[in-house]
């Protein structure tokens, strides 16, 4: 058992290794390096050779690109991710916060969303091909379709203009408390809910489905065993493994994907920041935000495969 | 020829405006004439326009940085420019030149006005706020220096005399802070202004709360005022407005304006002017600016009617530029002789050298105002049919003031840029010096032509009579006509949007200008 958690955990840590080293690549490297982005057309076109040159040297790009890759996988390790090209701030403080809001938004939404996709999923499979089940496919097939904006516009449209119940935009300061964030998302978190149970509630129902049809779950009802214990103690923990990986790289897509969401209400989360630091051509922003965005997906990742170890005991062998 | 009186001088050069007998009313009464206001409340508004200098600051608690231009809600300058673009004095009591040639200016600044921290503010801090003032404020690099004369008096030297001085004095940088190094100075966010600052988060949200102490009897009248900046979120400060969550919103599209008016609960206040458009004609090495018959066929080709009737929505919320930096309603604004003329732009095309049209640099611009993205789009369209062709881009608008500036030393290679800048309306003498030619919104313009309208400048500079000035400053217009330094298409009306229960709240042609003191809400 402590040798696989090992083997993963050393897996996780090469995979973000890649990760940065492709990152660094793919915004400083290939097509051009920081400067190239930064620079409009004209501007590229325009300045004197040795300008440019002083410029390159200024932000440390005259260096040897293995060179620059070494000190920024040096400096991520540090969590230093530099300083922005415009106001030269460190690159932390920008998106440390934005980062934390992300993650509460996606949290909140995951343990909302768990509990009533396992409730609608459990019900669809045990009732399968029932009216229950065709309504609960049904709404899950409209509410994964249905894109967020479109959701998050109709919800504030009901709840806060027709029924001023919640607020429509939000007006928090990035670093307020988690709680003041949170009680200011109500419509955000629904949002993002509608979907996020969709999916989660057919990933589930697929799983029961096959549970209840297998040969285990024949043979447990035809020793007598209480339908409610086949369903949740025996069919349920057999369906969820399979869906946990599913499951978590779901959640950590949430957090760098909410990007419309957190735009409509005005949320001072990561995809936010990410759009500013796109359109500002702040490169070491981008790249920061991109290697937390990889490292939640590699951590969640890591967290479903030890869950999956410590639930299955085939897998560890 | 008898001269005149100092107290004659200053008269004359703010226009006519008898702004000494203005300074008891102004200073004693209430600024709003609702009757029997009402105390207490919180009043958040949104902010479609913010502060460009915001980036990535991280404290907003200096007036220069705060998270729109409205410093006065917590600070306060010597004089205010009112809603109908007359200066009056806010915390200056007495103003006049000491000398006649309007160079040198003595100012009694109020007694009694405690800073946020309960310390008296006299002359020795207004030294030291315009030490900084006069090295970063663009209108206060004229200021030599400083002497304090007295507890509460206060002299300027200038570089060169200046008959509209005290509207100088009413920019919105030019607040009075505690006084400290000029490096150092309003860090601490402490001011003189109905409202203190209780929480700032950069570029998104400011928390005021009221100033007990403030020197203006019983104002404010709110207890609470919030800002949050909703720039290029138009949508969602509109949802907040419908959703009750802003009492106010302030600079929104002119173009939501048909829309909103049917709306309940929506009072749609109008400014009588607003900002308008520069277009930066760049004259460095290689520029096709540096030819004054392309930058003229350009100003010929831009249709400034189609600009007013489809960006703005018409005359009632938009005006037509002349192409210098005054406000279409300045009683001193001489419109352009010609307007549209596509048979002369082409043939200025043809005769620089194009007959068969010109493809110009990328034009750029940040969506400083919700409109901007709208704006360049018709002027795009309507100059192809002189045969110009446009390529336009939007930048953000953090670091965009660095960006289109470039570098002033032209051997570094990074120009400045034919790009997009926002201009308010100000009084002729702050709005016709913008266009001298070591400012980068004149793209450095250098010339016969320029040279003629510097002298015209310095002229008016020092004549007191305001009917004199408007002579000297048409000529200047028309300088501007002729060789189109730079282009200043069209401007809006700024508008606001409130609650019928916001009561005492006037909209202003200069955004920055807008006051919380006798708000209230019913």
């Amino acid at each position: 058992m402590l040798s696989a958690v090992l083997r993963r955990v050393f897996l996780s840590l090469l995979t973000l290794f890649f990760l940065a080293a492709f990152i660094f690549a793919a915004t400083e490297i290939l097509p051009g390096d920081a400067l190239d982005v930064t620079l409009s057309a004209d501007e590229m076109a325009m300045m004197p050779p040795e300008r440019l040159a002083e410029m390159k040297r200024d932000l440390g790009l005259d260096r040897p690109a293995v060179e620059r890759l070494g000190a920024f996988l040096l400096g991520v390790a540090q969590l230093d991710f530099g300083r922005t090209i415009i106001s030269r701030a460190p690159v932390v403080d920008i998106v440390a916060y934005p980062l934390r809001n992300s993650l509460l938004l996606a949290g909140a939404v995951i343990v909302t969303a768990l509990p009533l996709a396992l409730i609608l999923g459990v019900s669809a499979a045990r009732w399968y091909r029932r009216p229950l089940d065709n309504v609960v496919s049904t709404g899950v097939i409209v509410g994964y379709s249905v894109p967020e904006f479109v959701i998050g516009t109709f919800l504030v449209m009901l709840f806060a203009v027709t029924w001023p119940l919640f607020p429509a935009t939000i007006t928090a300061s990035t670093r307020d408390p988690a709680l003041t964030l949170l009680a200011a998302a109500p419509l955000p978190v629904a949002t993002i809910l509608i979907g996020s149970i969709a999916y989660l509630a057919r990933i589930l129902r697929v799983g029961m489905v096959d549970a209840l049809a297998s040969d285990f779950v024949e043979r447990l009802r035809l020793m007598g065993v209480p339908e409610w214990r086949v369903l949740l103690l025996h069919a349920l923990p057999a369906a969820v493994v399979p869906s946990l990986m599913a499951t978590a790289l779901y959640a950590a897509a949430l957090v760098s994907g909410i990007v419309v969401v957190e735009l409509v209400f005005a949320y001072p989360g990561l995809g936010q920041e990410l759009v500013r630091a796109v359109t500002r051509r702040e490169v070491h922003v981008i790249q920061a935000i991109a290697l937390a965005s990889a490292a939640i997906v590699v951590v969640f990742n890591l967290l479903a495969d030890l869950a999956i170890l410590a639930l299955d005991p085939r897998t560890r062998m | 020829m008898t001269q005149p009186t100092r107290r004659d001088t200053l008269r004359h050069a703010l226009g006519g405006a008898a702004v000494l007998g203005l300074m008891d009313r102004a200073l004693i009464g209430p600024a709003s004439a609702q009757a029997a206001p009402r105390r207490g409340g919180t009043l958040v508004y949104a902010q479609c326009s913010g502060n460009r200098r915001g980036g990535d600051a991280s404290n907003t608690r200096h007036p220069y940085f705060m998270i729109d231009l409205i410093t006065r809600s917590a600070y306060n300058t010597l004089t205010w420019v009112d809603e109908g673009l007359k200066v009056v004095p806010e915390l200056a009591t007495k103003l006049e030149p000491a000398s006649d040639k309007l160079d040198v200016w003595d100012v009694t600044v109020r007694e009694g006005v405690l800073f946020h921290d309960g310390r008296e503010v006299t002359a020795k801090d207004w030294a030291a706020s315009f030490e900084l003032h006069r090295r970063r404020n663009f209108a206060s690099q004229q200021i030599k220096s400083t002497e304090v004369t007295g507890k509460y008096g206060l002299r300027f030297f200038l570089d060169a005399g200046n008959s509209e001085f005290p509207y100088v004095l009413a920019e919105y940088d030019n607040v009075v802070m505690p006084a400290d190094d000029w490096e150092k100075i309003g860090m601490t966010g402490v001011g003189t202004g109905p409202f203190k600052i209780v929480s700032a988060d950069p570029q998104r949200r400011m928390v005021f709360e009221r100033n007990e102490n403030y020197w203006r009897k019983d104002q404010p009248y709110l207890d609470r005022l919030e800002v949050v900046n909703r720039e290029g979120q138009m949508e969602s400060a509109i949802n907040g407005f419908r959703a009750r969550q802003f009492d106010a919103v302030l600079n929104i599209d002119p173009r939501l304006v048909r829309q909103l008016q049917g709306e309940a609960d929506t009072d749609v206040v109008p400014a009588t002017s607003g900002d308008q458009a520069v277009i930066i004609l760049p004259k460095h090495p290689g520029s096709p600016f540096l030819d004054v018959r392309i930058r003229r066929a350009l100003a010929y080709a831009i249709d400034r009617e189609a600009l007013q009737r489809i960006v703005y929505g018409g005359s009632r919320w938009g005006w037509i530029g002349n192409d210098s930096h005054m406000a279409g309603t300045d009683p001193m604004f001489v419109a352009r002789p010609v307007g549209r003329d596509l048979a002369k732009a082409k043939a200025l095309l043809a005769e620089a050298g194009f007959p068969n049209g010109i493809t110009l640099p990328t034009l750029y611009y940040a969506p400083q105002w919700p409109e901007m993205g709208r704006y360049f789009q018709v002027i795009q369209e309507t100059v192809k049919e002189a045969g110009i062709t446009l390529s336009i881009e939007e930048r953000p608008n953090d670091g965009y003031l660095k960006f289109r500036q470039g570098d002033a030393d032209v051997a570094k290679g990074n120009y400045h840029k034919f790009a997009y800048t926002a201009v308010g309306p100000r009084n002729p003498g702050i709005s016709l010096f913008r266009m001298r030619g070591a400012n980068n919104e004149s793209g450095y313009w250098s010339g016969p032509g320029h040279d003629r309208y510097m002298e015209l400048y310095r002229k008016a500079m020092v004549t007191p009579d305001a009917g004199q000035r408007k002579t000297i400053y048409a000529e200047m217009q028309g300088i501007c006509y002729d060789e189109a330094p730079a282009i200043l298409p069209a401007g809006r009306n700024n508008i606001l949007i409130k609650r019928p229960t916001v009561m005492g709240l006037k909209n202003h042609p200069q955004h920055w200008s807008v006051t919380w003191d006798g708000v209230w809400k019913a």
